[in-house]
């Protein structure tokens, strides 16, 4: 049977790992559209979405492309960085190492030791994109590593969980990251994203393609939120990270005698409730409410996880 | 590039060599022997230095990406360093190895009897075989393991055997390792890396396969768990990822098929059981493969700010409702004064000679040796009793005067703490260098597992000084370690 600290382990490399993937991915998108634009406003909303906006100040820095990027890829100190992340994913590993694949290890060892050269090597803007790009390809890898050869136990049961909680939770972030000021914002219209911010998200979470073939004529942004946030059938979609983290609770509960106990299962109702229902316009307050809500059942569930699985008996 | 033969210059000195014997290892006698009596030799000679340390910088790479590392933590971070690998496999003939083999067997159950005798009727103190104060005044010693009876009475389950080879080839034991001896996991993963890195080398050899350890350690362990437990549960004991030894915790669990645990995840409830905090709750816990000093195992009875340790754990172990490998206090039988009577030792429980020979040891509590010692400081290895890994020795013959002088001065106010020992050679291996092939000083390290009975781990791990001359090997001292090949 599991120990409760290695289940807690392969919980959070999960989630590091999955954390990595949509860092890259934020960083690609906003990039992206920066490159549009003269100025270097478009990096700001990053520090706000992850709280950050005081410490990058503290530190005196420019708020610059350049300086954003490498804040969170490759500034160690940073906790919402990759290089953290990526450094936790790799204790967290190593704690596990007699219970996930060599391969899986391996993976989680050379990815680390290419953000310890990306931390020496002081890169530059231009490649940005490339390195966010090769970082995702990478936590493909590690994903599809893992599943090809990791032994469908409570080890990859918990590994899974955190992964799919972390990309719930990241979604909404990426979202959010044009609609956090709408908290303050009286104006339900004010300004909202164009059709090729949307376009670019789509694009980032490899749903483009599926939604044109879902939507196809007149679609607008608040298709597309609905779509990022409820697809059933989207890889990306929270509604399908949350079903895929709900679903590893119950194969815990059937076949490894872990019952989910009631916390978790009130919790995981009110997020499945809350996804099945979203407003019918999601844009502009309404949409930043929800992703709020979503938010905070999210983590509601992985608190109540926490409670239960990993607090020592 | 001109193709050379990577053996050009190579020169084993007065040393014996593990590939060419006690002959033909100078340049000046022209090329060492390496025709169809060494096939070994002859295939590393078609080598060429360059791909010998090409495919050994690919070899070391390879340990990286694996993790097969220690890790060494600093503020900067946590460092994971690969222990220096040699591709050059380590030979031994099998009429070698069925010696080692029964020596080292002989040597465990010698060791398993004395500490049955001095944790139970300590009879060998009333035959005057050994003075009862060097061992019950050891530092290694736990009164409160005496009158705790065991299963089998195996004390040692893991024990290593360091062997060193003198100047004529004859295999001497250096030292007993009884507690939790490391280095197993390499002698595993180097065999792997080899299998890797260079087929065409080890191709049509045949050479004992290490890579049941996992299985027969896992058996070992279960033979002596408590005898009342139908199907024991098997957990090792680690200090956790801090320790540099972690990455072998990690590899015999798994080997094993085990759970690794830290003290945190143990609990000893009010019936002196052992349980670990699951998923689904506590688990029992039978039996416990410790990488833990005896020290920091149980606060209640040991240091008390031991954190590493489990409440309880020596309750538990004398309630036999679990038992620990190796047990609480083998530590005294590994003592370097204890070496000393090893001899006398096997005599007396096994009524036989030694297989294996003791390097000649002075032992300084003793008036004649001690005076002996004094006078020859210069000549000698001087050891103090109760470290491991290499601390505080001083090698006459290498020493400085002022080293000497410590040396004396310590010796002098407490010569119960010291041994000594007459300089041996240490026999050479041909190790890869920028070079080319150079003689390199090995020791070697067989592992022995004792449940009902002993058994040796076909091999053992060698160790190599990797700097020209020098004779310590320990991975802590900037030693690395070699394929060690057990020919059939």
């Amino acid at each position: 049977m599991l120990l409760s600290r290695f289940a807690e382990n392969a919980f959070w490399l999960g989630r590091y790992m999955e954390r990595i993937e949509s860092l890259s991915r934020l960083l690609m998108v906003t990039e992206s559209f920066a490159a549009d634009q003269d100025s270097d406003d478009a990096w700001a909303p990053i520090l706000n979405v992850f709280a950050d906006t005081e410490t990058f100040a503290e530190q005196g820095k420019t708020l610059t492309a350049l300086n954003v990027a490498r804040f969170y890829i490759s500034d160690a100190n940073n906790s919402n960085s990759i290089s953290y992340a990526s450094h936790m994913a790799k204790e967290n590993a190593r704690s596990l190492r007699h219970l996930i694949s060599t391969e899986s290890w391996r993976q989680v060892s050379v990815f680390h030791n290419s953000i310890l050269t990306l931390q020496k090597r002081r890169f530059a803007l231009s490649k940005l994109s490339e390195i966010c790009m090769s970082m995702r390809e990478s936590c493909f890898t590690f994903r599809g590593v893992m599943e090809a050869t990791c032994y469908r136990d409570e080890v990859w049961r918990f590994n899974q969980l955190g992964a799919a909680l972390e990309r719930a939770d990241q979604v909404t972030r990426l979202i959010d990251i044009k609609y956090f000021r709408f908290d303050r914002d009286d104006d339900d219209q004010a300004a909202p994203p164009d059709v090729a911010w949307w376009n670019t998200l789509l694009r980032s979470a490899s749903g483009y393609h599926a939604f044109q073939r879902r939507y196809s004529f007149n679609a607008d942004p608040s298709d597309a939120a609905t779509f990022l946030l409820c697809d059933p059938y989207l890889p990306m979609s929270v509604t399908n990270a949350a079903e895929m983290a709900l679903y590893q609770i119950h194969r815990l509960d059937e076949d490894f005698d872990a019952g989910a106990g009631q916390e978790i299962k009130r919790a995981g109702a009110a997020l499945r409730e809350r996804l099945k229902s979203p407003p019918a316009r999601l844009s502009g307050r309404t949409l930043h409410r929800y992703l709020d809500q979503v938010q905070q059942e999210i983590m509601a569930l992985a608190n109540a996880v926490n409670d239960r699985y990993f607090a020592p008996a | 590039m001109p193709k050379a033969n990577p053996f050009a210059g190579y020169d084993a000195g007065d040393n014996y060599c593990e590939l060419f014997g006690l002959t033909d290892t100078k340049p000046q006698t022209g090329k060492p022997q390496t025709g169809a009596a060494n096939p070994l030799a002859k295939r590393l000679s078609k080598y060429n230095i360059r791909t010998l340390n090409q495919r050994n910088s690919a070899a070391e790479r390879e340990l990286h990406n694996l993790g097969i590392t220690f890790t060494v933590y600093s503020d900067a971070g946590a460092i994971d360093r690969i222990l220096p690998f040699d591709p050059i496999p380590r030979r031994i003939a099998q009429s070698d190895w069925k010696k080692i083999d029964r020596g080292c067997r002989q040597r465990v159950t010698a060791l398993n009897a004395f500490l049955a005798d001095v944790y139970g009727k300590q009879q060998i103190f009333k035959d005057k075989i050994i003075p009862r104060a060097l061992v019950t005044g050891n530092k290694n010693f736990r009164k409160e393991m005496v009158g705790v009876k065991l299963p089998h009475n195996t004390y040692t389950h893991i024990s290593g055997v360091d062997l060193i080879r003198d100047e004529s080839g004859n295999f001497l034991v250096l030292e007993d390792n009884c507690r939790s001896p490391s280095g197993v996991s390499y002698v595993i993963e180097n065999r792997h890396l080899m299998m890797r890195s260079f087929p065409d080398l080890m191709e049509g050899v045949k050479i004992e396969p290490v890579s049941n350890y996992g299985q027969r350690l896992r058996e070992t362990l279960r033979e002596t768990a408590p005898a009342r437990a139908q199907n024991p549960r098997i957990v090792l004991l680690t200090p956790g990822v801090f320790n540099s030894a972690y990455f072998e915790h990690v590899f015999l669990a798994r080997e094993m098929g085990v759970a690794l645990v830290e003290g945190r995840d143990l609990i000893v409830d009010e019936e002196d059981r052992v349980f670990m905090k699951t998923i689904s709750g506590l688990e029992r816990v039978h039996m416990i493969y410790r990488r833990i000093d005896d020290e920091f195992l149980d606060p209640e009875v040991f240091r008390k700010d031991s954190m590493l340790g489990v409440p309880g754990l020596m309750r538990s172990l004398k309630a036999g409702k679990v038992a620990i490998a190796n047990a609480v206090g083998a530590g005294v039988a590994d003592d370097k004064a204890v070496y000393a009577y090893m001899p006398r030792i096997i005599k007396y429980y096994l009524d036989e000679e030694p297989i294996l020979d003791n390097v000649e040891t002075y032992i300084c509590r003793e008036k004649d040796d001690l005076a002996y010692v004094l006078d020859h400081l210069e000549e000698l290895v001087v050891k103090p009793v109760g470290e491991s890994g290499g601390y505080g020795i001083v090698v006459g013959p290498k020493a400085s005067k002022a080293e000497i002088a410590g040396v004396r001065r310590a010796i002098k106010k407490n010569p119960k703490n010291y041994i000594a020992q007459p300089m041996i050679q240490l026999s050479v291996s041909p190790t890869l260098t920028k070079n080319g092939l150079r003689a390199r000083h090995v020791d070697l390290r067989p592992f022995v597992l004792t449940g009902k009975e002993s058994w040796v781990l076909p091999g053992g791990l060698t160790r190599v000084a990797m700097r020209e001359g020098s004779i310590i090997v320990n991975s802590s001292q900037g030693g690395g370690s070699k394929d060690t090949w057990v020919l059939r």
